[in-house]
């Protein structure tokens, strides 16, 4: 069996826990903020261990794949863990997001985030190589989504304040 | 929205109606100048409006300190002779939208500075340039008074735009670009309109003597958004009503409409009017819903019926300086097909403080995000604004949408759209007047039909054939 590849990218993100928290917890919003994914074909809402979401997701230029996770463990405003499938030729994808309280010099909040892949490459040397072609991209593939999430729920404002009441889900 | 909008009361009896020589129904731009020209040849005239305000489709919004941004429409450009000689006698000047700089093209996330009205996407050119220059060559074999009397009028019509753009292109960059125009133009897209009627819509961006063109129609400097009223666009309707001198009722919205060989009776909620004549200048699917004695027509009543309005919202931010001027940028934006907004303007007051940017969320883009929660809209627009002009458009003093699918007087906007068969089957009925009733609009128009122009040039007309009847 292949060893374990990981890919982990760290960013302080200067919008509170809370928030990042329930948009990266929205299973209907990934296409707003992770690069690569073009759109969220199904999904549960807020999401729940042991339940599944579907995307489409750009892989080498104009080339798409299907992928479908599963919501694997929840500690909330912490971590969360799914995974998932549709990756080939990479196997026992797994996504690891984890979250750190931060307190800025001015006395706003921010938060620590970090983003990890796990998986193992199949199709031997050609798949290895094909990985180590691929980290950097998904380095700064994952930097972007960090920083689009930071661009997200600064442009939202004030979500507390907001009225939504009168907003539906067609 | 007006209080009588959403309680009927017991109707007045002819007995203790009202009498005038015309009644208006609607107090918009098309409404107002018929009643202005009917005053002017000294008839006694009613305006009966719904809303609580007058303007229609056009409506200021308060930036405070005396300053004002448009909600609804709001450009003016060449050709568009009408509204604009009739801001020159009402006195209210206009000055040129911002188009200084670059403008930007978003596709797929990423935005490139251009100049002109095309977008530089040059695996779209050769297809903008083939879809242009097949609209401008079949725009010339339609006639605008009468287009289902155009040659191949059937087949034309029996198209949606977006089948025969799909028919005539390689790509899909020219339709892209094309919804881009026309999820502010129509607030649909090219496959919920007739070729047909398209071509007529295109053929009328023009004046008498001078063939329209899509080109005026997307423009900015020579086009249609060339200018905007100092004051915003509502001013002409509120000075008109002034001028009106409590001739116009608000908050009457007109329940049914009864007429026979002496007279008409305009029924409201507070009251009844009785009249020789009736001029609607309501949208055409709100005019269909008015009770009608004797039935309209029923080939007018389908064609009203399915003259449906698009669906847009405007979306503004404002912020303390229109800081992308700065950086060399117009703050005109075009997006390209999976972005929120269509097209974005500097939507700043003359004096440019303080910066507004405003985008047009329709068709499509308001079919995925309307009834998201606020909040996620917002966020979606301003990321789309920041595509254009940077981070600093995330964070804006204040934000504020005009949803015009929820204007219960309004139902949508900007204008009617025609699906296939609707113009050839019944567009022959948009205009013929039912015994004493007339038909007013910006709907009504065939030149800049569906725009502001269009509206003043209908009223014009229709003031024009009442007077003739009455004389």
């Amino acid at each position: 069996m292949a060893a374990v590849t990981e890919v982990t990218e760290r960013a302080v993100l200067a919008v509170p826990l809370r928030r990042v928290w329930e948009v990266t917890s929205a299973t209907d919003r990934y296409a707003e903020w992770v690069h690569g994914v073009l759109e969220v074909t199904a999904h549960h809402g807020t999401a729940e261990v042991g339940r599944t979401y579907s995307e489409c997701n750009r892989t080498v230029g104009p080339l798409t794949t299907r992928s479908t996770w599963t919501v694997r463990e929840i500690d909330p405003l912490r971590r969360r863990v799914d995974s998932g499938t549709g990756f080939e030729p990479m196997h026992g994808m797994t996504n690891i997001f984890e979250f750190r309280r931060l307190t800025f010099d001015d006395g706003t909040e921010g938060t620590e985030m970090t983003y990890s892949v796990r998986y193992r490459p199949g199709l031997g040397i050609v798949g290895r190589t094909i990985d180590k072609l691929q980290q950097p991209g998904l380095r700064k593939a994952f930097q972007t989504s960090m920083r689009n999430l930071e661009d997200l729920i600064v442009a939202e404002g004030d979500v507390a304040a907001d009225d939504d009441s009168g907003a539906t889900t067609p | 929205m007006p209080s009588s909008a959403s309680t009927a009361s017991s109707p007045a009896s002819p007995a203790s109606a009202r009498n005038t020589d015309v009644v208006v129904i609607g107090a918009g731009l098309a409404g107002l100048t018929a009643a202005r020209r009917l005053v002017a040849a000294g008839h006694s005239v009613t305006v009966l409006e719904a809303r609580d305000r007058v303007g229609g489709r056009t409506l200021n919004h308060d930036l405070g300190d005396g300053q004002v941004v448009e909600a609804g429409g709001q450009f003016v450009g060449p050709t568009q002779n009408h509204v604009l000689a009739l801001a020159d006698e009402l006195g209210i000047d206009t000055f040129p939208a911002y188009d200084e700089g670059a403008a930007v093209y978003v596709h797929g996330g990423r935005g490139t500075r251009y100049t002109g009205d095309i977008p530089p996407d040059l695996l779209a050119l050769p297809d903008i340039g083939v879809t242009m220059a097949r609209i401008a060559r079949l725009t010339r074999q339609v006639p605008l008074h009468a287009p289902w009397e155009a040659r191949h009028a059937r087949r034309l019509d029996a198209l949606t735009l977006d089948s025969w753009i799909r028919r005539t292109t390689l790509g899909t960059g020219g339709l892209d670009l094309m919804n881009a125009f026309l999820g502010s133009a129509y607030g649909a897209t090219a496959a919920d309109a007739s070729l047909l009627f398209s071509l007529h819509y295109i053929a009328g961006m023009g004046s008498e003597g001078v063939p329209g063109t899509l080109e005026r129609g997307i423009g900015t400097k020579d086009g249609a958004q060339e200018r905007r009223f100092v004051g915003g666009s509502q001013r002409l309707s509120t000075t008109m009503a002034e001028q009106l001198d409590g001739r116009v009722v608000l908050g009457s919205p007109v329940r049914a409409v009864e007429q026979d060989g002496r007279g008409v009776t305009v029924r409201t909620d507070s009251g009844a009017w009785t009249c020789r004549r009736v001029v609607v200048a309501v949208p055409p699917a709100l005019a269909a819903r008015i009770h009608w004695s004797p039935l309209l027509p029923p080939e007018q009543d389908a064609l009203f019926s399915r003259l449906t309005f698009g669906r847009l919202m405007k979306c503004e931010a404002v912020y303390d300086e229109p800081f992308w001027r700065g950086d060399g940028l117009s703050g005109q934006g075009v997006f390209r097909a999976g972005s929120s907004v269509c097209s974005m303007f500097d939507n700043s007051p003359p004096s440019g403080k303080p910066g507004v940017l405003m985008g047009f969320l329709g068709g499509r883009q308001w079919r995925a995000w309307a009834h998201r929660p606020a909040h996620e809209r917002r966020g979606a627009v301003l990321r789309a604004f920041a595509q254009v002009v940077g981070r600093g458009a995330l964070r804006p003093a204040d934000y504020f949408e005009q949803d015009w699918t929820t204007e219960g007087w309004t139902r949508g906007g900007p204008t009617a759209i025609a699906a296939p068969g609707v113009l050839t089957d019944l567009g022959a009925w948009r205009d013929r007047p039912f015994g004493r009733v007339h038909w007013a609009g910006a709907e009504h128009a065939d030149y800049w039909n569906g725009y502001m122009d269009g509206a003043v040039r209908s009223g014009r007309d229709t003031a024009r054939a009442v007077i003739e009847q009455e004389s």
